[in-house]
């Protein structure tokens, strides 16, 4: 009797997006969707300046992310001491901030209410809301003039 | 919906690790303090409703999405 291995096609090996990237856990899953606990981050842009946060349960669900620096320079939001503690930091400057991209064909838009953060050496992550700071939660990113 | 009454000074424990406390209960404002573990987000519902819309809505962009985002960023590099 013999076993048929699965195997798969060198097109699926190439596009899967978890395929050798480290696993990010989250601390705390992201609001909306409790089941997704691990993700990857894709690059999409050779710059580094778009991600895909890609759910490892589940490759259809992912979230266009961005450092906010090139869009929003002066975003620099304090970052509580229980964030540290629930992403086990040992070095606060180890963390990586990304915004949320709400994308449409008309208008881009980036939650600075809620940023994520990641701590590069625990490979942890949660999506931080920034209660009582007023930033919005849809920041414009495309203007037309 | 479990309801119950307290007064300023007194609990409500939700499970083994959730306490919130009536602080202070003047008029129409009620301060409430909330002792929870560190995995266990708590928030102003109507920020969390918002955070989960925006989440949902930020989720599983289209590819035309993807491109446009892409070309904002080239544009703005430049």
């Amino acid at each position: 009797m013999s076993t048929r291995t699965a195997f798969r096609p060198i097109e699926a090996i190439k596009t899967d997006p978890s395929l050798g990237l480290p696993t990010i856990t989250m601390a705390v899953p992201m609001p909306g969707f409790p089941a997704h606990r691990e993700f990857v981050l894709v690059r999409l842009n050779d710059d580094g300046l778009l991600y895909a946060f890609t759910s490892i349960e589940d490759p259809e669900l992912r979230f266009l992310v961005a450092p906010p620096e090139l869009f929003f320079p002066d975003y620099a939001p304090e970052i509580e001491n229980e964030v540290f503690a629930a992403l086990n930091t040992k070095d606060p400057d180890r963390l990586l901030l990304l915004v949320v991209i709400t994308a449409a064909v008309d208008e881009t838009t980036a939650n600075l209410l809620a940023p994520i953060v990641l701590d590069r050496d625990s490979m942890r992550a949660m999506q931080v809301v920034l209660s009582g700071s007023g930033m919005p939660v849809r920041a414009v990113m495309n203007r037309t003039y | 919906m479990l309801v119950l009454t307290r007064r300023a000074g007194e609990s409500v424990m939700i499970g083994n690790d959730v306490i919130i406390t009536v602080l202070e209960a003047r008029g129409e404002v009620i301060r409430l303090g909330i002792q929870a573990p560190r995995d266990v987000q708590v928030h102003r519902e109507e920020v969390y409703r918002e955070l989960q819309a925006a989440n949902r809505e930020a989720a599983s962009p289209t590819e035309d999405a993807v491109q446009a985002v892409t070309r904002l960023l080239s544009a703005e590099d430049a």
